[in-house]
């Protein structure tokens, strides 16, 4: 008998539960011989009678959080002074995120400490609504100020600003940290969005 | 090898491949199409990647919210079909199969490209694979018409032979999956799958061989130690039924010792050296497993089997002590089971269950995510939860707890919007008043704002300067010292013109017109730069006036709709309560059905358990009957 190696993440365990899914059509034949349990080859009438309520009442509940959602956002936020600020990460493989600290007219309004998981997330695609506000037309500043750690694993905090016209629409602001392979650092860009 | 024990066992295990035709796939919902999203960076609506930031953080439930508020509003315009793809794979992670069918559809009947549209049939493929709609599932996959990204292309051939294993086409699975050796770990499955299909055809050795080749792949993770472990109990359990005991344990021998398939490797082992006729070794595995937990099925025999190698070893009083172990062993595990089922229909059975595997999730940060990774193995050794893995191993029993947990998580969900929701009524209420506190103002500044008089006065200036230009007018353009000294030379010149003639009136004149001449020609030099001034200052008064007729409709806007939009706000708040009001006993009551149908299945789980006891009860005590008839025959001769 071999020996057991280390536990793998959760990620790897879901991959395994998705493949066993393909694959255990064709469980072992000792196992089940032996565990003794006829698997049953259909769901009870009764278990999709109630699957199928349990389904309809589902999607009732994700409606429902629709429409609370957008009913929330529409309230607090409406179009007419709505501010979103978004962080993404494109590639990023000379910055190591650890907070980001916003300011809009010299007020702070956001000071975000990621998550292992959050920082992975903006790695593979994800852009993070990193903050939601009012703002009145007219011109605005934002301050972000990015820390982390630099190339060489150094303490890195870099700041951006932009200033940006707020018309009568929502106004979408993304903040982006890039790399910027000429001298092998990380890069701060803003782009504006209407 | 004669006891019934042994004759047992062997009937089994040449029944064991053919028996399994209709053992069900491990029932496991999918997790969303995650491995064919668009690289970072190509999003190009940030709030698509704002979903995919929740998304890839396992938050199925509120990327699903977030997509779908953001779809309704449509801020996704550049990835519709892509959200439409993804927003099937969400619905799928939370069960709901017939909405994903649904959204796949959709996105069939729109014009996508041909990559869209081959991954919305190969999700519709794995549905009905999954459902058992077989042939639904092979003509989703036979509409593929190109290979699929990453991934997926292994997955869907992975797919398609088991499609057809599933539907009995051995032959043809394994043609499907001939020559196939890309180096994925889905290569391995395959040959997994492949071996135990080629075995069951009858084409035995190959089988052996590809099961032989995935029982000694070299492993780098515990999915694939686990598919190892698999590979090597099929191979040995295989070689059982065909009476090779030697490769049969050095196959079991390769099962790791802590693994899910330890037990029934174990078990396996002892019978293989019983077959080879070495029962001292047989012992061994045996008498380890006997130690085991009672609880699981392979230990229950081995309490059969040990006493039967002291039997065949001679070592009769041994026998006969293990058998009555066995027998005592079986009866106190009966009564674990009576308690676990009265435990069970007493009620709170789910929630125990849930409970006990949400203290065993590896992190704390996923207990209230709908991408719950289970982890029963560890459930406490309570009435309620004892039994709990091998609960789990029932397809209905796994679909029916995710399902009650899932109610759960939203029923919290619905009361932390509870109290939003009544901040919404309070924040209406405000807005009401504001609006009240502003119409009389808004009244009076709309009455005391007359653009039309403006834009009157805007018309005349502009009628004057065509005129002047007409006329080119130069002094029309004088700056008011220059039309005063213009006024005054003009004057002068009435005033001159009076005088007696005589050479001090010439004298005067010539002075006269000379000043006339000199500021007429000044101002004609400065008519252009002049007119092109006044011309930019209309134009600027003429945006002044665009803007200020712009924002008096603004606010004659917002006069007519505030009261409308905030009864609007009401009446969409009232309407969400209604909805929660009735939401709310809903959830309770396909809680509680879930929870009776969980309850009856596990109890008639469990009650099949105490029936393979008492049977196996029986067996010991006529085998310890067996040998006491021996004893005293022997006695007696």
């Amino acid at each position: 008998m071999t020996h057991p190696g280390s536990r793998d993440d959760s990620r790897a365990a879901r991959g395994q539960l998705r493949r066993l899914a393909c694959a255990g059509a064709f469980l072992i034949a000792g196992s089940v011989l032996l565990v003794g349990r006829a698997g049953a080859t259909g769901t009870a009438p009764e278990a999709r009678t109630v699957d199928e309520d349990v389904q309809a009442l589902k999607k009732e509940l994700v409606d429902l959080n629709r429409d609370l959602f957008r009913l929330e956002e529409e309230l607090l936020y409406p179009a007419s002074t709505q501010v979103a600020v978004f962080l993404s990460v494109n590639l990023g493989t000379f910055f190591a995120l650890d907070s980001v600290k916003l300011e809009l007219d010299g007020k702070e309004v956001a000071n975000y400490l990621y998550t292992e998981r959050e920082v992975e997330a903006l790695h593979r695609g994800g852009v993070q609504k990193l903050y939601l506000g009012n703002l009145k037309a007219g011109e605005h500043e934002l301050v972000a100020v990015f820390i982390g750690k630099g190339p060489h694993e150094r303490d890195y905090r870099r700041g951006t600003t932009v200033r940006f016209e707020k018309a009568v629409g929502a106004k979408y602001v993304e903040l982006r940290i890039t790399d910027r392979e000429a001298s092998l650092q990380p890069e701060f860009a803003v782009r504006q969005w209407e | 090898m004669s006891s019934p024990l042994v004759r047992r066992c062997w009937a089994l295990l040449a029944g064991a491949w053919f028996a399994l035709a209709g053992v069900p796939a491990v029932a496991v919902r999918d997790e969303p199409p995650a491995s064919d999203l668009p690289p970072p960076s190509k999003i190009r609506d940030l709030d698509y990647g704002d979903v995919l930031f929740h998304f890839f953080q396992d938050d199925y439930f509120e990327a699903l919210v977030r997509l779908e508020v953001s779809h309704e509003m449509g801020r996704m315009p550049d990835h519709a079909a892509e959200a439409e793809l993804l927003a099937g794979g969400l619905y799928l992670s939370l069960g709901l199969h017939g909405e994903a069918t649904r959204r796949f559809e959709a996105v069939l009947a729109g014009p996508v490209p041909q990559s869209v549209s081959d991954r919305a049939h190969f999700y519709l493929a794995r549905i009905g694979f999954q459902r058992g709609y077989l042939e639904d599932a092979a003509r989703s996959l036979g509409r593929i018409r190109g290979p699929l990204p990453g991934a997926l292309e292994p997955e869907r051939r992975l797919l398609a032979a088991n499609v057809l294993m599933a539907q009995g086409r051995y032959g043809e699975a394994a043609q499907s999956l001939e020559g196939w050796t890309d180096g994925s770990d889905w290569t391995y499955y395959a040959r997994f799958n492949l071996g135990v299909a080629l075995v069951r055809t009858g084409e035995t050795t190959r089988g052996r061989q590809l099961l032989e080749s995935v029982g000694t792949m070299p492993v780098g993770n515990e999915e694939q130690r686990a598919l190892r472990d698999r590979a090597n109990l099929a191979l040995g359990f295989a070689l059982l039924q065909e009476r090779q005991p030697d490769p049969a344990a050095a196959a079991l021998a390769r099962v790791r010792l802590d693994g899910p398939f330890t037990n029934r490797a174990l078990l396996g082992l002892g019978w293989a050296e019983a077959d080879a006729a070495r029962p001292e070794r047989a012992l061994v595995p045996w008498l380890e497993l006997r130690e085991r937990p009672v609880l699981e099925a392979a230990v229950q025999e081995s309490l059969l089997a040990v006493p039967y190698a002291y039997a065949q070893l001679a070592a009769n009083g041994q026998a006969a002590e293990q058998y009555r172990h066995a027998v005592s062993a079986f009866a106190a595990e009966t009564a674990r089971l009576d308690e676990s089922i009265a435990a069970i229909r007493g009620g709170g059975f789910l929630d125990a269950v849930l409970s006990a595997a949400t203290a065993s999730e590896a992190k704390p940060d996923d207990a209230d995510r709908a991408g719950w990774l289970w982890q029963l193995q560890q459930a406490p050794d309570a009435p309620h939860t004892r039994y709990l893995y091998q609960l789990f191993a029932s397809h209905a029993f796994q679909e029916g707890l995710r399902n009650y947990r899932d109610l759960r998580l939203m029923q919290r969900n619905l009361e932390r919007w509870a109290g939003s929701l009544e901040a919404f009524h309070e924040m209406v209420a405000a807005r009401e008043l504001e609006t009240a506190r502003r119409t009389p103002r808004k009244a009076e500044l709309l009455a005391g704002t007359d653009l039309d008089s403006l834009e009157a006065r805007r018309a005349g200036l502009e009628a004057r300067v065509a005129e002047l230009v007409a006329a080119r007018d130069v002094t029309a353009l004088a700056t008011p010292e220059e039309a005063a000294r213009w006024r005054k030379l003009e004057e002068l010149e009435v005033r001159t013109a009076a005088l007696p003639p005589g050479t001090r009136r010439d004298a005067l004149a010539e002075r006269v017109r000379l000043l006339h001449g000199t500021l007429a020609w000044q101002l004609d030099a400065d008519y252009k730069l002049r007119l092109s001034r006044l011309r930019a200052s209309l134009a600027e008064a003429d945006e002044a006036l665009a803007e200020a007729r712009r924002r008096r409709a603004l606010v004659e806007q917002a006069g007519d709709l505030a009261p409308r939009n905030t009864e609007g706000f009401a009446e969409r708040v009232r309407g969400i309560e209604r909805r929660m009001e009735r939401l709310q006993p809903a959830i309770d009551a396909a809680a509680a059905a879930q929870e009776r149908l969980l309850a009856d299945i596990a109890v008639r789980e469990l009650e099949a358990q105490k029936a393979r006891l008492a049977s196996y009860a029986t067996q010991a005590q006529f085998a310890l009957a067996a040998l006491y008839d021996g004893a005293s025959a022997g006695g007696a001769r």
